[in-house]
């Protein structure tokens, strides 16, 4: 299981300007948030929240069994290899800029522990009306069956959110994040929600560069009988320039919108022409 | 990164290059070249493609020949590029090319030892076309190449004797480099075999930008790349990049940016400029951003935040700010929703600036604004 509403949630940076701010959105959205980890803070309180020094200590007082960074980049290594040396069954990791190495060591390491990490540089995750892990507005859909797994933040909320202005719910918001090396693919993502029993459609928001939806497309075809309905984001996008996310990058025909359209076509994924068009095709479908 | 950029580090790292010197603009060549052995081969150090085709590599028969070579290679500029340093080395005889490198699959989170017996050419053509040709090994991250891993690709390639040590020496330098320099790519291509020995004759990398705070030489190639107005935006925290149209654009969100451009080109509109703000924006870095976009001098400017962890009510103080502080500014058209928007929508309404929950709409909003200004013009 990757969250539930009884997820016990620790924030790693509490204490930080971003870390107090979501906090609080999280707490009204009615999160389960236990603790707080901000080194040589411990014994703290925010908004009633305790505060501890390690996740050693914070989860001995709490169980908590979920944790969510908002650590500046360079220590976000550390901060989540702690989390994970901790057993924390699910660790977010909203940062961005997070070197690509530090992501690959603690990819490893959460493989060697069968645990799941998710982003970096990314919104976090939303189980509509149960549990918000994340920076996402709060008001964007209300619970249903479509799962929505997104490369991008900010576009996906837009989407989300005239998901849920037409009148259709969501069973989980998935943002995997804007880099290249992600705790989570694309891949991994929909796997998961195509045995989720509480899903019936998946959503997927892609954008150029890497491989990750051609790789995504292959594991559909075989495998995934639930629609799939895809936005790609970047067909204007210029070859050879980072647009914004450091994995969004075209080089030579590696990584195009046209590609990654194409090979999700083939696997039977439904395209979405603009960002808009998403919920028409779920209404379309049911 | 230039080729000799990448040679200084494969020579850090005990690869085997020709026998060359770099010759850095301003040094005394004449100096630089008395002593080396010619003919060889004069190459101009620009960051362009193909500098064969612009006739930026060259061999010189003589000393002398070599000098005017340099000389005429030091007064080019090429699409805005100047050559900043020459390399000049050593002819060769080539009696086979391959190829070798350290890459990283991002999305399968691996690192691999791929290697080819054909080389000097691009290794996904070879893949397609020739696939039995190439070697890949994944790699472990802990342990790197092996020596009987670096070992048993030199065989595959068919090195023989004391070239296999010298090969299998070079793959396990190549991760040196990779670990070191934290490297997605590391790439000798050709790595050739010729009677003097074995040498890495071309070299690409790819580093990680975001590894600039631990990596000297990643801050020293990130602020040699950068145009004036993208040292500016980067300074100020959001990504930029100059386009050819003229609607100034101000999104959060890379994707979301990227939408607003694909959006904008289907219905002919051309954009100026992408700029993501980046989250958690500022005032005042929502503020610069715009003073940024006014520089472009476009026709309108398109605002469109969806606010998770940046919140509409900051960047409207920034949009009134900026209206009042810039009085020949042109046309904003905002679109505001998501964290704040009440506050954020609240703010501009007292400053009487209109604004939009509606992304389309903004859009179109911003067609009129063009097609006016066509009428008055």
């Amino acid at each position: 299981m990757y969250i539930t509403e009884n997820s016990k949630v620790i924030i790693q940076g509490i204490t930080g300007k971003q870390g107090i701010f979501h906090t609080h959105l999280m707490v009204n959205y009615g999160t389960n948030i236990v603790a707080g980890v901000t080194p040589g803070k411990g014994g703290q309180e925010i908004y009633g929240i305790p505060v501890f020094n390690t996740m050693k200590d914070a989860i001995q007082e709490t169980c908590a069994d979920t944790s969510i960074l908002f650590v500046p980049a360079r220590f976000t290594l550390s901060a989540a290899m702690e989390s994970l040396i901790a057993g924390i069954n699910m660790t977010c990791i909203i940062t961005e800029n997070v070197p690509v190495f530090d992501m690959i060591k603690l990819v490893e390491k959460a493989r060697e522990k069968r645990l799941h990490l998710i982003g970096p540089n990314c919104p976090g995750m939303l189980i509509p009306d149960k549990i918000k892990l994340g920076i996402m507005p709060s008001d964007m859909c209300q619970y249903g069956d479509v799962a929505v797994i997104s490369k991008s933040g900010t576009l996906s909320y837009e989407i989300t959110k005239a998901i849920g202005n037409s009148g259709i719910g969501v069973s989980a918001y998935v943002g995997i994040g804007g880099d290249p090396v992600r705790g989570t693919t694309m891949r991994e993502a929909v796997a998961y929600y195509s045995e989720d029993a509480n899903t019936k459609i998946i959503v997927l928001i892609g954008e150029i560069g890497s491989d990750e939806e051609e790789k995504t497309a292959e594991f559909i075809k075989s495998n995934v009988s639930k629609p799939v309905i895809a936005y790609i984001a970047g067909k204007s996008a210029p070859e050879g320039k980072r647009m914004g996310h450091a994995g969004a990058i075209i080089s030579g025909d590696f990584g195009t919108a046209k590609g990654k359209i194409e090979a999700l076509k083939a696997a039977g994924a439904l395209i979405a022409d603009l960002p808009w068009d998403v919920p028409k095709i779920i209404q379309k479908l049911t | 990164m230039l080729e000799y950029e990448s040679k200084e580090i494969f020579s850090k790292f005990d690869i085997p290059l020709v026998k060359n010197i770099l010759i850095l603009k301003g040094e005394d060549i004449e100096e630089k070249v008395r002593g080396f052995s010619f003919p060889a081969i004069v190459k101009a150090q620009i960051a362009i493609g193909s500098r064969k085709k612009a006739g930026l590599i060259k061999i010189a028969k003589s000393t002398y020949e070599a000098i005017s070579l340099c000389d005429e290679y030091f007064n080019i500029t090429i699409a805005g590029f100047h050559v900043e340093a020459i390399l000049i080395e050593e002819l060769v005889t080539i009696e086979h090319e391959y190829y070798c490198s350290i890459a990283l699959d991002t999305s399968g989170r691996q690192f691999y030892l791929i290697a080819s017996k054909e080389g000097g050419i691009d290794i996904e053509e070879v893949s397609k076309t020739n696939p039995d040709a190439v070697v890949k090994e994944s790699l472990s991250f802990q342990e790197g190449v092996s020596e009987v891993l670096a070992n048993e690709v030199a065989c595959q390639l068919g090195f023989s004797g004391k070239q296999i040590v010298t090969a299998s020496q070079i793959f396990m330098n190549l991760w040196d480099i990779a670990l070191n320099l934290e490297a997605q790519l590391v790439e000798i291509n050709p790595l050739v075999l010729t009677p003097l020995g074995i040498f890495a004759v071309d070299g690409k990398m790819i580093l990680d930008d975001a590894a600039a705070f631990r990596q000297p030489i990643v801050q020293k190639l990130q602020h040699k790349k950068l145009t004036a107005l993208e040292k500016l935006s980067k300074k100020a925290g959001f990504s930029f990049i100059e386009l050819s149209g003229d609607i100034g654009i101000l999104a959060n969100g890379a994707g979301l940016t990227m939408a607003l451009l694909d959006v904008l080109s289907e219905l002919g509109l051309q954009p100026a400029n992408f700029l993501d703000v980046g989250g958690g924006a500022s005032k005042e870095r929502v503020y610069k951003a715009l003073e940024l976009i006014f520089k472009l001098k476009p026709k309108a400017v398109l605002v469109n935040i969806f606010g998770g962890i940046t919140r509409c009510d900051i960047v409207a103080q920034a949009i009134i700010q900026a209206l009042n502080d810039f009085s020949n500014a042109p046309p904003i058209i905002i679109r505001l929703t998501g964290t704040n928007e009440k506050e954020g929508i609240a703010l501009l309404k007292e400053a009487n600036i209109e604004a939009f929950q509606d992304v389309m709409e903004a859009v179109k909003k911003v067609k009129e604004v063009l097609s006016e200004q066509d009428v008055y013009n």
